[in-house]
């Protein structure tokens, strides 16, 4: 199949996976809704007003980040459950395929959350053209992480229910606890840097410096508190975890 | 010409249990068209084998080449000449059986009108007419595992691996779908299905291989392995004798909680008026697969391990 043939069968597994049951189901999409917004709430109602702009952005990245657990249970059920992943191995589909369809089923159930949150968020905090389209790059980004993560954890594992706790806990750490929702300036500065261990911590840097937020960690390394230090940490990530996706993970099993 | 052919395929398992050989060296080859069954008892080899052959599982040691190209070193050559009912598969809860279809048929490749034409075909050939709007979940075991299989059969893959592709339909759904791979090979498709259901193999295979514990014990026509049998004629005992009192006029196989006697012509008259006298149920009948299945691996095929 040519690269275009490729592209086309990403296309219709994210119609069959992603648009069709939400079609069918349009309460899926409170699902996805429910978390992100609760945790709005909960900041609109503890935080002082001025830290509401970074919850909203971080409804957007929670959102992102969660495309990435949907990701792991389905591709998990899918294979062990379905059976139906081994009908797309013996096929002329290939692996990098299949992952981008599966990542853009996710992304459909996810972007009416995204889209209500961008929304909020040019209401409480307006920005230009400009910031609105690398916000969009930087969720989009995150997305790829997440996803391609989910994907890899979700080959290492024969059992569902192993990995449905197991998705909860990465996700949830690498959405609620780095400085998705807040400002790093919250961490004490002698342990900012630590957040640099989760991955979401760069799509939040990025995400509050592109819409002029700022909150930043700050570090003694000058390089390492621009904008660019959060970039390319973030698409090395994404570009490692889509490497491991694809080469390591079990597309066919050892 | 063979398509598939398996040179000392070996596939260990290292676990807590220690050492299983879930392969033990097999050879096989399959002529292009043919339709070729894998018989064993759950947990023979049978799926492994498939699995290593459809490029879903990599061998310990061996080589599997299909159409010449070797499955290891080069999957990407291999799928897409081929398709795979996978054993106890099912399909997406919120599609129908023509989406399923459908939607496959595009994945692979196929243009629009093509999908479309085969996909009414295979709705029409596999009775799924009346499902056919329904979603998976409202649908039986049976017309979803029939939905499964119309998907992996409407491809027309020139090599098509079917993993039990009938477990749990009707004997009607069955009768269809051994129509429709019957009809795959005669359009050029070559077929190595994996079963254990006896009669299946029976009716549908020009050649089976016998599986039993990673090794091939037996492989010819379904004929030639039921003429292993000595004896001609089988009967059935529903009570009324003993092991020992059958044991007189032939081999005596305990199936199931059933006594079956394999005997010759010349003893059966003697046999039935006997069970007459005691009012014992009796069904007579040729030797069939299952009892050279017996014979062969010395357990009946339901049996587990």
């Amino acid at each position: 199949m040519s690269f275009r043939s490729q592209a086309y069968a990403a296309l219709r597994i994210c119609y069959f996976n992603g648009i069709m049951p939400l079609w069918r189901s349009p309460l899926l999409i409170g699902a996805v809704f429910l978390t992100p917004f609760s945790f709005l709430f909960f900041l609109y109602v503890i935080a002082p007003r001025a830290l509401f702009p970074f919850g909203v952005v971080g409804g957007v990245l929670f959102t992102a980040l969660f495309t990435g657990n949907g990701m792991l249970n389905d591709c998990a059920y899918l294979r062990l459950e379905r059976q139906l992943q081994q009908v797309y191995v013996a096929s002329p589909v290939r692996s990098l395929t299949y992952i981008l369809g599966m990542a853009l089923s996710e992304l459909a159930f996810a972007l009416p959350a995204m889209v209500l949150f961008l929304g909020i968020l040019l209401v409480v905090h307006p920005f230009g053209a400009l910031a609105f389209a690398a916000l969009v790059g930087v969720v989009l980004l995150t997305w790829l992480m997440a996803c391609t993560l989910g994907f890899f954890v979700s080959t290492l594992f024969q059992q569902l229910r192993e990995i449905w706790p197991l998705g909860t806990l990465i996700f949830s750490t690498l959405s609620v606890l780095p400085p998705i929702f807040y400002p790093a300036t919250v961490i004490p500065k002698q342990w900012q840097w630590v957040a640099y261990l989760a991955p979401s911590t760069y799509a939040g840097q990025l995400a509050d410096g592109v819409v002029g937020l700022g909150g930043g960690i700050t570090t003694s390394v000058a390089f390492l508190n621009t904008p660019l230090f959060d970039l390319v940490g973030l698409g090395a990530i994404t570009l490692l975890l889509a490497a491991a996706a694809t080469y390591f993970a079990r597309w066919r099993e050892r | 010409m063979a398509v598939l052919e398996a040179t000392g395929v070996s596939k260990v398992y290292h676990g807590r249990r220690g050492t299983v050989h879930a392969l033990d060296g097999v050879d096989l080859s399959i002529p292009k068209g043919q339709l070729f069954a894998f018989l064993g008892r759950n947990g023979a080899g049978k799926t492994t084998f498939i699995k290593v052959a459809a490029t879903l599982l990599l061998p310990t040691s061996g080589e599997v080449r299909l159409f010449g190209e070797d499955v290891v070193a080069h999957p990407e050559a291999v799928r897409p000449y081929i398709a795979l009912v996978p054993q106890e598969g099912r399909p997406f809860f919120h599609m129908t059986p023509r989406e399923h279809i459908y939607e496959y048929l595009r994945v692979r490749g196929a243009s629009g009108e093509s999908a479309k034409a085969r996909t009414e075909e295979i709705l029409e050939a596999m009775g799924l007419r009346p499902f056919e709007q329904e979603p998976a979940y409202r649908l039986s075991g049976g017309v979803q595992q029939r939905t499964l299989v119309a998907m992996i059969l409407a491809t027309e893959a020139p090599f098509l691996f079917l993993d039990e592709p009938t477990l749990g339909m009707d004997p009607f759904g069955r009768r269809q779908v051994w129509e429709v791979i019957r009809r795959a090979t005669r359009k050029g498709s070559t077929v190595l299905l994996t079963t254990h259901y006896l009669d299946e193999a029976e009716q549908l295979a020009e050649e089976l291989a016998v599986i039993e514990g990673g090794k091939i014990l037996y492989r010819g026509a379904p004929e030639a392995l039921k003429s292993t049998v000595k004896r001609e004629v089988r009967l059935q005992f529903s009570g009324g004798f003993t092991r020992s009192e059958l044991g007189e006029y032939g081999e005596v196989i305990e199936d199931r909680k059933r006594l079956v006697l394999l005997t010759t012509r010349s003893r059966v008259r003697e046999i039935t008026e006997r069970a007459l006298e005691r009012g014992s149920e009796i069904t007579v009948g040729p030797v069939t697969l299952e009892e050279a299945f017996l014979e062969l691996v010395g357990r009946g095929i339901e049996e587990e391990e």
